[in-house]
């Protein structure tokens, strides 16, 4: 199959973010989750629109990619995200670039994780 | 321009462990934030001290419930000298009345009645003649679902016109009430975008906003009255020289 030409490929953005949780969280648990708040945030539609899609994540960082018009909303919809699996947890955006690399360079290698210890509030 | 300060000024915390405290601001830090205010709930004997904890700028403050309009005046004057933001709980009319028309009031928050948004007209003026904040609890965006959701997304489109129309200060909250309810001021900007805030709109709600009322107690130590200075003997007798001469 061909590719698609650069002029007609939807622009990207990417997300790095880190994620601080009470316990580990695994990726498939992350993944339901962020569509779950994505369509009861944003409806169907709107989380269409954004298509948001996770790439790699590992421990507790992480990037998420999202059309580049779209990137408040999926902002909005890593905040919503409360608990996974009954654990509590925070969405932090490190910060956005347009290609993973950029993403994961600049904002995820060598940043300091929060970590919240074994107790909490 | 210089980063601006941000500021949440809606956290409550059950325990005043010094260990909790330096979490929190630890964690406040780590997001950005250069300032939070501990809300004590009313009637509780200890109030957080405000402090500074490495560059966090610890404030403290009072949450006031109150189930009576006529009650309010009596409580504000208990806290008025002890905590640096007055916070009233509305979610009643004559409540949010009496809270907008009340200069010693920093911030009015959860105004919503079962009703309606809890907002008006009339209730915007005096809030923007006696300066008293209020506050667009994104905890709710947040933490709800459903139906909630939707009405306090409502709400909040009807009291941010309000707001632009009147010039009446508000602030953004998280209302969090462990470390894992708090977010991000950008995470904070775009939860304010769901509801048709501005991104600058948003910034002076987390900075500027939060900030006039953090310094609002914080006196220098001439400090007299409002819109009263004091100044240098000497300074004056050349100030006055110069003009008479």
């Amino acid at each position: 199959m061909k590719v698609l030409p650069p002029t007609l490929r939807p622009k990207k953005r990417y997300l790095a973010f880190e994620l601080i949780a009470e316990s580990p969280i695994s990726r498939d648990e992350l993944i339901r989750e962020i569509f779950s708040a994505a369509s009861h945030l944003l409806g169907d539609v709107g989380a269409s629109e954004c298509a948001i899609r996770l790439l790699a994540f590992e421990e507790s960082n992480g990037v998420v990619r999202c059309e580049s018009d779209r990137t408040e909303n999926t902002r909005a919809v890593l905040a919503s995200i409360t608990s996974i699996k009954g654990k509590r947890v925070l969405f932090h955006v490190l910060g956005i670039s347009g290609t993973v690399l950029g993403a994961t360079k600049k904002y995820l290698e060598g940043a300091d994780v929060f970590s919240p210890q074994n107790s909490h509030i | 321009m210089a980063e601006p300060l941000f500021y949440d000024l809606s956290i409550h915390l059950k325990s005043e462990d010094p260990v909790v405290l330096k979490k929190l601001s630890n964690l406040a830090q780590h997001l950005g934030y250069s300032g939070i205010a501990i809300n004590s709930v009313d009637n509780s004997s200890k109030l957080v001290r405000s402090m500074e904890i490495d560059t966090i700028n610890l404030l403290s403050s009072v949450e006031l419930k109150i189930s009576n309009a006529s009650k309010l005046h009596g409580q504000i004057g208990k806290y008025l000298n002890k905590v640096d933001v007055i916070t009233v709980v509305g979610g009643n009319e004559s409540i949010n009345r009496a809270a907008v028309e009340n200069p010693n009031v920093d911030v009015l928050t959860r105004l919503a009645t079962p009703k309606d948004n809890g907002f008006n007209h009339v209730l915007a003026k005096e809030a923007a003649d006696h300066n008293v904040a209020i506050s667009f609890d994104l905890g709710d965006i947040i933490h709800l679902r459903g139906g909630r959701r939707v009405h306090s997304l409502m709400n909040f489109r009807k009291n941010l016109l309000l707001v632009r129309k009147y010039d009446v200060p508000f602030i953004l909250t998280s209302n969090a009430v462990s470390i894992f309810d708090m977010r991000a001021p950008r995470e904070m900007i775009a939860l304010a975008a769901l509801f048709g805030m501005t991104r600058e709109e948003a910034i002076s709600g987390l900075s500027e906003t939060p900030g006039a009322i953090a310094l609002k107690k914080n006196h220098s130590p001439g400090y007299i009255m409002e819109g009263v200075l004091e100044l240098d003997s000497s300074c004056v007798s050349d100030d006055l020289r110069g003009e008479h001469v």
